[in-house]
């Protein structure tokens, strides 16, 4: 089959013709999701004096690129905090094997003396 | 199971802006009776102000022609389907399309420009698909209104009660296709392509939960359809607007009036060429094209009663003093589905809407889902499940081999 030609378009670039309505509803409802990101993110664009294309073009850009970045600066805090818990988990777990340890050397009697003696210091601190 | 459907990895939607069916491809009922257009011997007529009949013409142009932007928010599409009456009785005659038109500018001679066609030359991407794979006569609108509501149903097989172009928030328990998919067990992939991030998409605010992982750019689109990297669902977004990129000057290529008809024919173009010409992704991917709604522009086939949707709308928001329940379908839009696996000449006369896409995608990658929107449980799906569930006498992915003499277009720069 012979290729089919798919002829250059004629028509008339105009970044600057009047931003239609489905346009100016992209622009409202990003705005709706730059409102929800923290101030950090947000663009200082006044998304209310938005009339062609071409700013339309601009805020959509900004909220769009803010939008990322937030996801992806929340997905490595987490990541970085999970990594923080990891390692504090992995301390407490080193620590608690050594108290295990301690335990096991112990008597029971002993064991429990201790516990009473906490549990005397705590009350006496709450009074 | 047919080998076709066999294949089938990826399913990719491209959905352009705002043109009718019979604007765009009514011009094809000349070649294929079968496919449900408009000639000149036809009867159907809307009456412009001073009562005279109006006959569709074909003189539409690229660009230029339907400023204003033709009306196409609920009310106005009411009036365009009832001719303006109102109550109980009234019948769809898809008569009151120069009249709401003429509401616009008060101007006889541009009123009747709503009726324009395109001839089939004008388009020779769009019509040479639909000729070549397979037409659907009877895909409409989801809603009789305007694009963010429509497009919702692409997304979620409902718009949560809104027939405008407000934001709307994602009522529980209903999911998008997207995260339906990145969450399943096994997971799934899904991506809304849309074209750079001066256009950007409206999902990119409403789904924010997978961020990156559901979102690409289009020429990240095009490279993974050159290296067969697809994900199983694709959802491309044309440009909305004329701007400025990293790359150069864009110009919109949604279609959308006033842009140009002639860019998006060659984003459409390019879309379909970098799948066919891709030996990893041309026999195992479907591609459906579908405009979200009509644009205010005529279309001669009455939308359809429906099943009630799960959510109704306000007594307010559609401006015509009544609640809509969903239970009606809006105006005809083009639908065409290629695939190396489908007979050229296919018409298809099943009635489909947008909640057909979520519904096809869910049932064919993960065979259901428990919580669907009423509308959704009822759509029609373009393609069967492979799990054998569905009607295999409504397969279109249909022959025993793939074709060999496909289209391909060039494009001039």
């Amino acid at each position: 089959m012979e290729p089919i030609d798919v002829p250059k378009p004629k028509g008339v670039r105009d970044p600057h013709r009047a931003a239609g309505t489905l346009l100016l509803a992209h622009v409202r409802h990003l705005h709706e999701a730059e409102k929800s990101l923290p101030p950090k993110y947000h663009t200082g664009i006044f998304h209310k004096a938005i009339e062609t294309e071409f700013e339309a073009a601009r805020y959509i850009r900004a909220v769009t690129k803010a939008i990322h970045k937030a996801h992806d600066d929340a997905v490595k805090e987490r990541a970085r905090r999970a990594s923080a818990r990891k390692r504090v988990i992995q301390i407490a777990a080193a620590a608690d094997q050594g108290t295990s340890r301690k335990r096991r050397s112990g008597t029971k009697e002993t064991k429990s003396k201790a516990i009473k003696g906490k549990r005397r210091r705590r009350i006496g601190r709450r009074s | 199971m047919p080998p076709g459907l066999d294949a089938l990895r990826h399913i990719v939607v491209l959905m352009l802006e705002n043109r009718s069916f019979d604007h765009m491809l009514g011009s094809l009922k000349a070649i294929n009776p079968a496919i449900d257009g408009y000639v000149d011997s036809d009867v159907f007529t809307n009456l412009d102000a001073q009562n005279n009949p109006v006959k569709p013409q074909a003189l539409a142009e690229f660009q230029g022609q339907l400023n204003p932007d033709p009306d196409h928010h609920f009310p106005a599409v009411d009036v365009q389907i009832y001719a303006g009456k109102t109550g109980n009785g009234r019948i769809a005659n898809m008569q009151g399309f120069i009249t709401s038109y003429f509401h616009q500018r008060q101007d006889l001679e541009h009123s009747r420009k709503i009726m324009y066609y395109f001839k089939q030359g004008d388009l020779p991407v769009l019509t040479t698909l639909a000729l070549q794979f397979a037409v659907f006569n009877r895909w409409f609108a989801s809603i009789p209104g305007p694009t963010i509501c429509n497009r919702a149903f692409a997304h979620y097989g409902t718009s949560f009660g809104r027939v405008d172009m407000d934001p709307f928030d994602i009522l529980e328990p209903i999911k998008s296709v997207y995260t339906r998919l990145v969450t399943a067990t096994p997971k799934r992939s899904a991506k809304v392509y849309y074209y750079d991030v001066a256009s950007s998409t409206m999902e990119v605010a409403n789904l924010l939960q997978h961020q990156t992982e559901v979102f690409g750019t289009y020429q990240q689109f095009l490279s993974d359809c050159d290296k067969g990297l697809l994900p199983d669902y694709s959802f491309v977004e044309p440009n909305y607007s004329d701007h400025d990129s990293d790359e150069g000057e864009e110009v919109a290529s949604d279609q959308h009036p006033d842009h140009d008809v002639q860019a998006g024919e060659q984003l459409i173009a390019e879309v379909y060429n970098h799948i066919r010409n891709s030996p990893k992704t041309w026999p195992n991917t479907a591609l459906l094209i579908v405009y979200d709604e009509h644009g205010g522009i005529f279309d001669h086939v009455p939308p359809p009663p429906c099943p009630k949707d799960s959510f109704h709308s306000s007594q307010v928001d559609p401006g015509t003093g009544q609640p809509f329940q969903f239970d009606r379908l809006g105006v005809r839009v083009p639908a065409i589905l290629v695939s190396p696996w489908i007979q050229a000449g296919t018409v298809v006369d099943r009635v489909f809407d947008h909640a057909s896409i979520p519904a096809t995608i869910t049932k064919f990658f993960l065979g259901g889902y428990p919580h669907v929107s009423s509308r959704e449980a009822n759509a029609d799906v373009f393609i069967e499940p492979r799990d054998g569930s569905g009607n295999m006498t409504n397969n279109l992915l249909s022959l025993d081999t793939m074709r060999n003499e496909c289209p391909v277009f060039r494009i001039a720069k």
